[in-house]
């Protein structure tokens, strides 16, 4: 039986209770969705004592299943005004599992707005809030050293520990503040990065949670001969799919900046062109050459359990760990979108966001706008650093930019914002790609290219092909992708097995039984995808209760009116397809009883 | 003619000067040269590829015309 563990911050009790019946089948994002949904007012303030803050594993989570350790983090979000959920790697999700708990719902605030404190999981079950003023202030690395070397010798905990933590970021409630999770080396270097979560968390008075699960076995199956059976046939798919078996973890997510580049679709310097003069100098390809040449990681897994293994560290010259290997989006952000092509530059300013605890994208977002302010040059890495000096400061200006993107923008009046929903837009430009732009237009987080990652169909020619240039069949393929993505994020598995799913039946087939055999609940394709659209509808209406209509559903309007080179084309998916995406949300509304 | 070729990830190591990376080649085809034939004629491996011929996909039927970029890619994905 899953358990909800409450810790109300205003009495610093920890409460348990059973999780409901009617979430017996949710997890993840399912999960973090129809709790913020039931418990948060719609009207809350974000940074208020009604928002809670639910950490949700994969109904998955805490058993072998591979790719199965993903944790889901949602609220009501300061960025977007709407419900967030966000989703990162690390070690936490499946520690949390292992403990039989399905979720844990942070709510209220300590009424002293400067106590910090720590919330404290043990394997015996015993929970904790302590206070933990020695961390003010410090950034994320240097929060999981203190934090583990004081754990180390008060309790003896073993290295079997998972943190989530905040940077100054987070303590001084800016937009763009996420949550760091550990990775399998304790580096806090995995993100729940968007929509300024990290700033719900230090509203909570929260600066980390440790998670430590010495001793703690995998979580027992209904059926466990159906189970590895199950498990046996998903990781032979992901381990055949030429994707996921090669590309992923030789080059890692980045290995997409040339392609992306090619197709036309790569924003530079804040979405005025397509494609990047300098794109290899940060490409996938370079770093691998940079990071063997000086001898570090170029594959691993975030978590146990991982058989794609896309994860890679990035040292310096003399080989020392600086950050790990820039993902995809994050290489884009920090380096394209800023006009950047070196890719130790990008690593250096990587690592300042990891320290000071920004999500990535927006900050590379938000560097593009406030370049193109004029008030400091593209492609000057120097001074983007020290943007981000002024985040972590706190000073005046640092408190508008680490509201990220738009808040900058309007701030040095640049007409330019590539924001949806108030979130920065990702690294693939929506008039050439022009099924991203659908998801972007119409997911319930804003502009995230992983809510529908249409890249698929659309680039890459996987799960089929879907003309990238031309609005014809964009929100249909937008459609799917958005269930079968909620469906992943609920059962805790990364969305990069979407790319041997997409290919594969038996990779879809594996996951329903891995499902059933590990809960020893019915469960097939159907019902994975019900489990898609409830989630979705869940947060559809929440966000109509805050105050979303139709209008919020759009690209800014120089998506629609300035051409992008190479291609020189606008966005043309026209408003009636946009308001087609959610049209199942009213009959599974009403299935689910909630209006 | 003349056509850039441009290999990427591990396709690079195929450009006959065996000098990898992912700068553009320029070759010399005759008339009529479709992308079928380039692919042979570097001997790329026999699996899926993605094809750009001046950055819009491409069919490997398609014949090549003077001054086209063509930029072939392994399976690749990320996010
Ligand atoms: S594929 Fe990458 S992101 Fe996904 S679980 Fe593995 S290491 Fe983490």
């Amino acid at each position: 039986m899953r358990e909800i563990l409450r810790v109300d911050m205003s009495t610093l009790q920890v409460t348990r209770e059973p999780l409901p019946e009617k979430w017996a089948r949710y997890g993840g994002r399912a999960l973090t969705s129809a709790i913020v949904y039931s418990e948060v007012p719609a009207g809350a303030d974000p940074l208020g004592p009604e928002n809670k803050l639910v950490i949700a594993p994969g109904l998955l989570g805490g058993t072998s299943a591979p790719n199965g350790g993903r944790l889901s983090v949602g609220a009501k979000s300061p960025l977007t005004g709407g419900i967030k959920e966000a989703n990162s790697g690390g070690t936490a999700a499946h520690a949390l599992g292992k403990m039989g708990i399905a979720a844990i719902i942070i709510e209220g605030a300590p009424a002293d707005k400067t106590a910090l404190y720590a919330l404290r999981l043990f394997p015996d079950g015993t929970v904790d809030v302590v206070r933990r003023h020695d961390l003010a202030g410090l950034g994320a690395y240097e929060t999981v050293a203190v934090a583990k070397g004081i754990e180390a010798s008060e309790h003896r905990m073993s290295d079997k520990s998972s943190f989530l933590v905040i940077g100054p970021s987070g303590e001084m409630k800016m937009k763009s503040a996420g949550i760091a999770v550990t990775d399998p080396l304790g580096h806090p270097n995995r993100y729940a990065g968007r929509g300024g979560l990290g700033a719900v968390m230090g509203s909570k008075g929260l600066k980390l949670i440790a998670i430590f699960e010495e001793g703690l076995k995998p979580k027992q199956h209904a059926d466990k001969d159906a189970f590895i059976a199950a498990v046996r046939k998903f990781s032979g798919a992901l381990t055949t799919h030429a994707v996921t078996s090669q590309a992923l973890p030789t080059f890692g997510t980045n290995v997409l900046a040339n392609i992306i580049n090619e197709a036309g679709g790569y924003p530079t310097r804040n979405f005025s062109s397509g494609q990047f003069e300098g794109v290899d100098g940060i490409s996938g390809e370079t770093m691998r050459e940079i990071t063997v040449e000086r001898g570090g990681n170029v594959k691993h897994g975030c978590h146990t359990g991982c058989v794609i293994q896309c994860s890679r560290y990035y040292v310096d010259e003399d080989g020392h760990y600086m950050t790990k290997g820039p993902e995809y989006e994050s290489a884009w952000s920090l380096g394209a979108n800023c006009g950047i092509d070196d890719m130790d530059m990008v690593a250096k300013l990587d690592r300042k966001c990891g320290e000071i605890g920004i999500d990535t994208i927006e900050a590379g977002v938000m560097l593009g706008v406030y370049m193109a302010s004029g008030e400091i040059a593209f492609g000057d890495g120097e001074a983007a650093l020290k943007a981000l000096d002024e985040i972590g400061r706190g000073t005046e200006l640092g408190k508008v930019l680490g509201d990220g993107a738009e808040a900058t923008g309007v701030k040095f009046g640049v007409k330019n914002i590539p924001v949806v929903k108030h979130q920065g837009l990702p690294a693939y430009d929506p008039r050439p790609i022009q099924g991203i732009g659908v998801t972007y237009a119409t997911s319930t987080m804003g502009a995230d290219h992983t809510a529908g990652y249409t890249i698929t169909s659309n680039v890459l020619a996987v799960g089929g092909t879907v003309d990238p240039l031309k609005p014809e069949g964009q929100a249909a393929l937008s459609q799917g992708l958005q269930i079968a993505t909620a469906m992943l994020d609920a059962m805790g598995l990364c969305i990069f097995v979407a790319f041997a799913v997409l290919d594969m039946p038996e990779a879809l087939e594996a996951i329903h039984e891995m499902a059933a055999a590990h809960t020893g609940d019915d469960w097939d394709v159907d019902a994975l995808m019900q489990l898609g659209k409830e989630t979705l509808a869940y947060e559809r209406i929440f966000n109509e209760h805050a105050g979303f209509t139709a209008a919020d559903d759009r690209l800014p309007a120089f998506f629609l009116e300035e051409k992008l080179p190479p291609h020189d084309v606008v966005f043309t998916v026209t408003d009636e397809e946009l308001d087609s995406v959610y049209s199942f949300v009213p009959e599974v509304a009403e299935q689910l009883g909630i209006e | 003619m003349r056509v850039d070729v441009v290999l990427f990830a591990h396709f690079s190591g195929f450009q006959p000067d065996g000098k990898g990376g992912r700068h553009a080649r320029a070759f010399e085809f005759e008339e009529g040269t479709t992308i079928a034939d380039v692919i042979a004629m570097l001997g790329l491996p026999d699996e899926p590829r993605v094809i750009f011929v001046n950055s819009t996909h491409a069919p490997e039927e398609q014949e090549l015309r003077d001054g086209d970029r063509l930029a072939i890619f392994p399976p690749v994905a990320g996010g």
